[in-house]
């Protein structure tokens, strides 16, 4: 049988063991699942929808990655599939830009272009390409915060965001994966990262709070 | 900020910073934005923040979930039981 021979030839060090996923790697996938849709319902389900197409692939599974490697690539996907899925909800349109109130008249004038006054950005003396050495704590009430401010976006700029600069999709990819042109992947990294900004900018740089840990 | 050679306005020289992240710029479009950010404070600080948000985006969504989050009892007694029922099928258990 040239079945078995295949089978030998292929048989990895380690042969996938399905029951044991849920004690090796389930907290694991789920707290990467978590850091990435901040809802622990989400997160379960993508947890659960990475084992269900494990399952099913597993005749395919042949030890070139380890089990864990695998797991989390098929773990990634379905995290892009989900954010697909927000982008593209049918309560979502913004796929075509003109028919909503573009955001960016929130932050510039219609006529010229230039900032509107009291969206000025003030200066965050992050200019410097170093982290300023931050206190640690700092940082992680900064990432909190940005994490925060990140669920506030309407679906699609969240989306993009996220696979942009947390999974680090290229544009061609995300654009293909959204059915979104180049021209409004930008104009929608531009929606984002100005929303961002300035919710950075209410929530932290501008609290007195954070103001007074920073001295 | 109105100047016959300043022929991006902020809304524009902004929206060219993040297609300048992903792709090169004509040279024509090139000399504009770097006249405009030179002459532009507030689209320089623009830059600035938007860089520091690409940076930050990976790491703020690894850092908020401590290492002693576990799943739910719940979610892991529903993905044992997926698994051992995937596990009483043929093909599986039959390595030495
Ligand atoms: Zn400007």
């Amino acid at each position: 049988m040239d079945n078995v021979d295949k089978a030998l030839l292929a048989t990895p060090v380690t042969a996938p063991e399905p029951r044991q996923w849920p004690a090796r790697f389930g907290d694991e996938l789920y707290r990467f699942a978590l850091g990435r849709v901040t809802d622990a319902v989400a997160a379960e389900e993508l947890v659960q929808e990475t084992f269900v197409s494990a399952l099913a692939a597993l005749p395919s599974f042949r030890g070139q990655a380890s089990e864990r490697t695998w797991l989390f690539a098929i773990l990634k996907r379905k995290i892009i599939d989900h954010y697909r899925r927000q982008a593209r909800s049918p309560f979502v349109s913004l796929a075509s830009a003109a028919d909503e109130e573009a955001p960016e008249s929130r932050f510039f004038h219609a006529r010229g272009g230039h900032w509107r006054e009291e969206e000025y950005p003030t200066d965050w003396e992050v200019g410097s390409e170093e982290g300023r050495g931050d206190v640690l704590l700092e940082q992680q009430e900064f990432h909190a915060i940005l994490q925060r401010c990140q669920q506030r976006l309407p679906p699609q700029q969240l989306a993009v965001f996220v696979l942009r600069f947390v999974e680090e999709l290229p544009a061609e990819d995300i654009c293909q994966e959204l059915r979104i042109t180049p021209s409004n992947y930008w104009v929608i990294v531009h929606r984002a990262k100005l929303q961002l900004r300035r919710c950075l900018e209410k929530n932290w740089f501008q609290d007195p709070a954070a103001a007074k840990a920073k001295k | 900020m109105s100047n016959a050679f300043f022929l991006f306005n902020c809304q524009q020289a902004t929206l060219l910073l993040e297609r300048r992240a992903d792709e090169r710029l004509s040279a024509p479009t090139r000399v504009q934005l770097w006249a405009h950010l030179k002459l532009c404070p507030l689209c320089r600080r623009y830059e600035a923040q938007s860089r520091l948000l690409a940076r930050q985006a990976r790491p703020a969504a690894e850092a908020p979930v401590p290492d002693t989050l576990q799943l739910p009892a719940a979610a892991r007694r529903r993905l044992q039981q997926l698994v051992d029922a995937h596990a009483g099928g043929p093909g599986s258990d039959n390595h030495a």
